[in-house]
């Protein structure tokens, strides 16, 4: 049973294929690793889910839902965090939630429950505007995992933070299928780091889905196609790098 | 009902509720400072003892009505920029495009916000010119007629600025960079500014007179007019009417079309 | 750096803001009624002035009184919002750049801004005063030096006003606060031009010089002419204090 399942997603703006043809699997409880080199297309997949942005081709479904028939029941369940963080900088951390929480029609205890998750409660009463980076980032997150959504889809969501900050945000991602039960699209730009956190990955490049699988399938597919296994950096750094030459691109 | 007390959360420290009122203490100055130091001008026109006298509303409001409806606008089409502007500054509109939240609600909560805060505008105005039918003219406030009288002047200017306000949250909803949607508001503005006196005033109906931001300038000055006469005040509401209609699908349409383009 | 590079990268920076164009609609919306209005201009034997010239001044008129000083509060807020939308002020402060250059750079944008918006209005001037011309069959285009020194007079006497507005935008941070006062003071010009102390109020400066050269081509009409002192004195200081206070202030939120 797939909980996110896309069909030959393509978006293309003028003359430019940002995504091409793409069919994600990802299996419901897991934590999916989107990787993939910076401008490969993974931010713009994120937005289709979440209806930002609209597929020039294909198909997407979350839990069985369509889009955009089922656009209102997908954002119920998908809890987001897209590149910048989005918020109003003239409320403080915990209004910027409370208004999310009404929307979302949760308990007032909702957001003293994820400020505490992601660490913000000390910070609370401060203006979001005014706060550090890594805090808008938690902030990001707490916006997203509030009310315990079945889905979450984060873009990045270790940019920013200090390494103790990654370490915890990890471990967070990391325990949150079985602590919720739900289902987690992470994406990076570092094998390293999704290899920590995700059960299974998908490699985009150029738009273009190299590899879909679990870790252990990655490494026994690069060795079976001749690339370094010993560091899955390397293996994929070599990855995109034979995946560039083939395309004629040079980055 | 939660759309507009979250709207209202959302516009914390931003300054909307002093700015707007403000603007009504300074409108409301208008007619204060206008009968402060020129009073006689205007008494001269309060005759109670013959048949033709004009009420002290009407002479108070034909005198101000111009300059306080353009700081209204101002400051309409003002909080119209800075409603959308705080969903834009930090990116807050994204996000709530990814909550489960009906795409109108927004634009819903905030059009009830700026209705309010217009209709506490023209509270503190109308406070202001029953507060000067009290002091100059003799007897004007007397009864609750005159303030039923006040309540419907001001009524109908509610409902003239209906499509103004509509229009200008539309405008801002559809633009990123707040200048732009300042300045189309401005050339609104100015454009219901240039339409000559004569169209404004008669009992004419002509096209351009209906202009969203061209009809709260007017003020049916005789009542009698509002409420019988058909080529008076009423065609006002019937065109703020059809345009709250027409405003409201466009931004239905945009709202489909801005995501079909995404 | 030298200052008109600095004005040239300020300038850079509005690069396809969109401004230009809602310059250009003002003027269209502004021309268009007085052409289609053009037999108006033959009636005002009244106040004694010629067609031509009124063609002229009344478009004037209706620009300086609420048109040109709206848009320039449309300029501060411009340029003010480019800066702090995704914090380029602050890489302008980690620069090697004097804030007060900075600050009176932006001001000299500003003072382009006006200089265009004024240009085009001229430019939309002759155009309209040439279809003016062939509707009526009478030459309503004015000779060129004329133009000239009534547009570079409005110029000379905004730049007060400028100043206080871009005092405004820097010194008021909430965006509604520094808007609303900038367009609400536009407001009571009409009514400050008809005092004794119209000197003291910068917004009215355009709106005056403008009624006063109706006065001066209408034979009939008698408005208040330009008295040079204490206009001057006062209007240089002004401009000297806003700009003080500006430069004072510019940057300093950021830096704390």
């Amino acid at each position: 049973m797939y909980m996110m399942e896309t069909c030959n997603l393509t978006k293309t703006y003028e003359g430019f294929t940002a995504v091409s043809n793409v069919s994600l699997h990802i299996p419901q409880g897991a934590v999916y690793g989107f990787l993939g080199p910076n401008g490969a297309g993974k931010s713009t997949t994120m937005k289709m889910f979440l209806g930002l942005t609209r597929p020039t081709s294909g198909s997407f479904t979350i839990d069985g839902r369509q889009y955009p028939r089922d656009r209102m029941e997908i954002l119920r369940k998908v809890g987001s965090f897209i590149e910048a963080p989005a918020f109003y900088g003239n409320l403080s951390g915990e209004e910027n939630l409370d208004v999310i929480r009404q929307i979302l029609g949760l308990p007032k205890s909702a957001v003293t429950e994820v400020l505490e998750l992601v660490g913000l409660t000390p910070f609370r009463k401060r203006l979001a505007r005014k706060y550090s980076l890594g805090m808008k980032q938690r902030l990001g997150l707490a916006g997203a995992l509030i009310g315990h959504p079945p889905v979450l889809i984060l873009d990045e969501p270790t940019n920013g933070l200090d390494p103790v900050g990654i370490h915890e945000i990890r471990n967070l991602i990391r325990s949150l299928p079985q602590r919720y039960d739900c289902t987690v699209l992470v994406s990076s730009h570092l094998l390293s780091e999704v290899e920590l956190m995700a059960d299974n990955i998908g490699i985009l490049n150029h738009g273009h889905l190299l590899f879909e699988g679990t870790l252990e399938d990655l490494k026994s597919s690069a060795a079976s196609q001749g690339y370094p296994t010993d560091n899955l950096e390397d293996t994929f750094l070599a990855m995109v790098d034979a995946d560039n030459r083939q395309r004629g691109v040079t980055r | 009902m939660r759309g507009i007390v979250l709207e209202w959360k959302k516009e914390k420290r931003t300054g909307i509720l002093p700015a707007f009122l403000g603007g009504g203490i300074l409108a409301g100055a208008v007619p204060l400072a206008n009968m402060a130091f020129r009073s006689e001008m205007y008494l001269k026109q309060y005759t109670p003892w013959m048949q033709v006298s004009r009420t002290p509303f009407a002479i108070l409001l034909d005198a101000n009505w111009q300059m306080m409806a353009m700081l209204n606008m101002l400051l309409v089409v003002t909080g119209a920029c800075l409603l959308y502007h705080t969903e834009y500054a930090d990116n807050g509109l994204q996000k709530m495009r990814t909550l489960p939240l009906w795409e109108g609600t927004c634009f819903l909560g905030k059009t009830v916000l700026l209705f309010f805060l217009s209709l506490l505008l023209l509270a503190i105005e109308a406070g202001a010119i029953a507060f000067c039918a009290g002091h100059w003219f003799e007897g004007a406030m007397e009864g609750i007629s005159a303030w039923l009288e006040l309540g419907l002047y001001f009524g109908y200017a509610f409902l003239r600025m209906v499509p103004c306000i509509l229009l200008s949250l539309l405008v801002a909803e559809a633009c990123r960079n707040m200048w732009i949607s300042l300045g189309i508001g401005v050339l609104c503005l100015f454009t219901a500014t240039l339409l000559p006196a004569q169209v404004m005033s008669s009992g004419k109906i002509q096209f351009l007179a209906f202009f969203p931001f061209a009809m709260p300038f007017r003020m049916t000055t005789d009542m009698e007019g509002i409420l019988e006469n058909v080529a008076g005040g009423m065609w006002d509401l019937y065109a703020a009417a059809i345009w709250a209609a027409v405003l409201v699908l466009a931004g239905w349409l945009y709202r489909k079309g801005r995501r079909a383009w995404a | 750096m030298n200052f008109l590079t600095l004005v040239g990268m300020e300038l850079r920076k509005t690069r396809r803001c969109g401004i230009g164009y809602i310059l250009l609609a003002a003027t269209v919306i502004l021309w268009v009624p007085s052409i289609l209005h053009i037999d108006l201009n033959f009636g005002m034997e009244a106040e004694g002035i010629s067609p031509e010239h009124n063609f002229f001044i009344q478009g004037f008129l209706a620009m300086t009184w609420f048109l040109f000083p709206a848009s320039m509060v449309a300029g501060c807020v411009l340029l003010g919002q480019t800066e702090r939308t995704n914090r380029g002020i602050l890489r302008m402060l980690t620069l090697p750049v004097d804030t007060v250059r900075l600050c009176l750079a932006k001001f000299a944008v500003l003072l382009v801004l006006a200089a265009v918006q004024i240009l085009m209005m001229t430019g939309m001037y002759y155009i309209s005063a040439l279809i003016g011309s062939e509707i009526r069959d009478y030459n309503f285009v004015l000779p060129f030096w004329f133009v000239a020194g009534q547009t570079g007079g409005l110029f000379l006497s905004s730049i007060p006003m400028i100043a206080f507005f871009w005092m405004l935008s820097v010194w008021i941070r909430t965006p509604i606060f520094s808007i609303g006062l900038g367009l609400a003071s536009i407001v009571p010009s009409v009514l400050v031009i008809n005092t004794k102390l119209w000197f003291a109020y910068p917004m009215a400066y355009p709106l005056f010089v403008v009624t006063a050269q109706y006065g001066r081509l209408a034979a009939n009409l008698d408005t208040a002419q330009v008295e040079w002192v204490p206009w001057i004195p006062v209007a240089v200081a002004v401009t000297a204090a806003c700009l003080g206070i500006a430069c004072y202030r510019f940057g300093r939120e950021e830096r704390i």
